[in-house]
């Protein structure tokens, strides 16, 4: 059942319980007070009635009237103050009477009272009749006055307003449960909206967000709804994105390993079966001997690239003893490209760890270098550090513009066949990045074709 | 006349692999690692059969070079590393031959040359060594002039050995390749039809037994 619908099903419950308490208290109050308020004047009625016929008998007889003038002197006063529910009775016969019922057998004298009779409420006949009686005495003679007022009417009243009652209690009932229902449907829907919401994120849709603008707690809910909805479309987006770059780094990893295998296969091959010459058997071998080599660099780099993801132990580092390191490093290559390499180092320590600077430098300069056509201008290549900068300034052939913002990914190279030759795996300034983001640094390429390459690596 | 095979690709190791396992088969070659250079030299020597080309190469790239390729009428067939089936069906659709994902088997890339030569009509049907001379289409072999009578399953083996040509060719593959897949296992069936060879042509130190390995007709 849907919390809307069990709300109202409560709320309904308990506003009939409280209408109807309600309402069956007051049609018991006024019907109550109504028949009460009947009694009582028919009480007075016959009160009056009893008064005034006492007083004008009294008044008129005499102890020495005869029977007959007695008889008639009393049907006389009596008539003149008697309508139709008048009954008198003398002896238990009827003197005068106005109904067709003897009142007597319904009314008992109470022997608590003197002269009251009391009243009594009864049905004759489908009729509802209320009778009230008193005693009096005209000389030594006992009579009894009745009132039977007949109070159908007053009766069929009442049950005509139980059923009014009765009407407006259930059109209230229906007005108040109609209301509580639009009220919570109203103020469940939200809820609707943000559950809505919900499963269309859990199928994928994750740019879904609830449109929630009332300010109680439902509202509050809403926002943190999207505030939630929102982290988890970063995340997805961000984990999406890095499974891409991840799927594209293995694919060059996969690529850059499919070149150097599929020649170490044929070779192997054509030395396992082919009939090859002395010359040819070198040639094969000493292809084999660069690939194997290229692989193995490759496998180094890769292992590096993935172990500087891990948290580094940093140090206070003497630069001047690490630029030496990574100039006897480099040495080879530098004198391979005829180049040279100058150091100028204005701050003397940083707190890095050493040997994955190194490495970054090292992959620098050799970069550097490399740059360098055979007709090298003899200007050196520059190591600086000042402040927490250390760049790596060259007069080489430059990096063209549009391939400026590519350097740093995997495998991608300015100049295939060129950086082959000169032994690049591809995973330099891969590497030289994953080293500065370890350390929190920032990397800056200032290039111009022709003119050469600047690379600072800022240190936090 | 030798079918004349142009291969373009980068990569050393690789190019001078196919270049001996094609000499060996019987073609004769010619190589480029930059693929401008070798759209230049087409202008002066086109007269290739057949074109094998690295995709990702420096100057000028395979898809590139393909139209070039097309002008002089020179099939092609690729050799490359990039696995993506775009690049295939970029390649294919394209109008290349065939497509051939590194690192591949060096027979393999032999069986798809036969077979484009074969359906552009310029295969070499003919095939020598010493004084034999083997025709494929005709089902011939004569030595030194004189025609020579061999089984069926014979000339299978001595075609299979002459396609290549100083490389050794194991017993299972003869099996395979003239037999069929029901007599694998039964290898010796393969020495008794080498001797036979042998003796019909008088190739005995020709055709060598190479030790746990197989048989090769050697020719150099």
């Amino acid at each position: 059942m849907k919390l809307h619908q069990r709300i109202t099903l409560l709320v309904s419950i308990v506003l009939a319980a409280v209408i109807l308490a309600v309402s069956l208290s007051l049609l018991l109050y006024s019907r109550q007070t109504i028949l009460a308020m009947t009694t009582e004047q028919v009480e007075r009625k016959e009160q009056t009635l009893r008064k005034s016929f006492s007083e004008m008998a009294r008044y008129y007889a005499k102890a020495d009237d005869s029977e007959i003038v007695h008889a008639s002197l009393i049907d006389y006063c009596f008539s003149r103050f008697a309508d139709q529910t008048a009954v008198l009775m003398h002896d238990g016969e009827p003197v005068y009477t106005g109904v067709s019922i003897d009142p007597s057998a319904y009314l008992k004298k109470d022997d608590t009272y003197q002269t009251e009779y009391d009243s009594v409420a009864c049905k004759v006949h489908g009729k509802n009749l209320l009778i009230a009686g008193g005693m009096t005495s005209i000389g030594a003679e006992n009579y009894t006055v009745y009132i039977v007022e007949d109070v159908t009417d007053i009766h069929t009243r009442i049950r005509r307003m139980s059923l009014i009652y009765a009407g407006v209690s259930i059109l209230a009932l229906c007005i108040g449960a109609g209301a509580v229902m639009l009220l919570v449907k109203r103020s469940t829907k939200p809820v609707a909206a943000l559950s809505e919401a919900a499963k269309e994120i859990a199928d994928g849709a994750y740019e879904k967000r609830v449109d929630v603008q009332t300010g109680d707690e439902i509202g509050a809910l809403g926002q943190d709804f999207n505030r939630m909805a929102d982290a988890v479309e970063t995340k997805i987006s961000e984990l999406e994105e890095r499974n891409e770059r991840q799927r594209l780094f293995i694919g060059g990893v996969t690529h850059e390993f499919k070149t150097p295998m599929t020649g170490l296969l044929l070779h192997t091959g054509l030395l396992r079966r082919a009939n090859l010459t002395e010359d040819e058997r070198d040639a094969s071998l000493a292809h084999i001997e660069m690939q194997t080599a290229w692989l193995e660099r490759l496998t180094q780099n890769l292992l590096k690239l993935f172990t500087s993801d891990e948290a580094i132990e940093r140090s206070e580092v003497d630069l001047p003893a690490l630029f030496e390191t990574v100039r006897e490093g480099v040495e080879p290559k530098l004198i391979e490209r005829g180049a040279s390499l100058s150091i100028a180092c204005e701050t003397q320590t940083l707190l890095c760890n050493p040997d994955l600077i190194r490495s970054l430098l090292t992959n620098l300069i050799v970069n550097a270098a490399n740059a360098y056509d055979a007709n090298a201008p003899e200007k050196p290549i520059a190591l600086t550090v000042r402040g927490q900068t250390i760049s790596v300034a060259d007069h080489g052939r430059g990096i063209p513009k549009e391939a400026q913002s590519r350097i740093f990914e995997p495998f991608y190279r300015v100049d295939k066949s060129r950086s082959k030759k000169q032994g690049g795996s591809g995973l330099g300034l891969a590497l030289v990045k994953a080293i500065a983001d370890a350390h929190g640094a920032t990397i800056t390429v200032e290039s111009e074709p022709d003119v050469g390459t600047t690379v600072s690596v800022t240190f936090p | 006349m030798k079918n004349r095979i142009l291969v373009v690709e980068d990569d050393a190791a690789i190019r001078d692999a196919v270049l001996l396992n094609l000499q060996f088969a019987g073609y004769e070659t010619r190589a480029f690692e930059d693929g401008a250079d070798a759209a230049n030299a087409l202008e002066d020597d086109h007269a290739f059969d057949l074109a094998l080309l690295d995709i990702m190469l420096p100057g000028m790239d395979g898809f590139e070079l393909f139209s070039v390729m097309e002008h002089y009428g020179i099939p092609v067939i690729y050799m490359t590393a990039k696995t993506d089936s775009a690049s295939e069906i970029k390649g294919l659709r394209d109008g290349a031959e065939d497509y051939i994902v590194k690192p591949f088997d060096p027979l393999t890339l032999m069986v798809r040359i036969e077979k484009v030569l074969k359906r552009i009509g310029k295969w070499n049907a003919v095939f020598r060594v010493r004084d034999v001379v083997v025709n494929i289409e005709t089902h011939t072999v004569t030595k030194g002039g004189e025609p020579v009578v061999l089984q069926p399953l014979e000339f299978d083996v001595l075609v299979m050995l002459l396609r290549h040509k100083n490389m050794t060719v194991s017993r299972e593959r003869l099996l395979n390749e003239v037999w069929g897949f029901d007599y694998l296992g039964e290898t010796r069936m393969v020495d008794v039809k080498i001797s036979a060879l042998r003796k019909k042509l008088d190739l005995e130190d020709a055709i060598r037994a190479i030790p746990k390995l197989g048989y090769r007709l050697e020719d150099r």
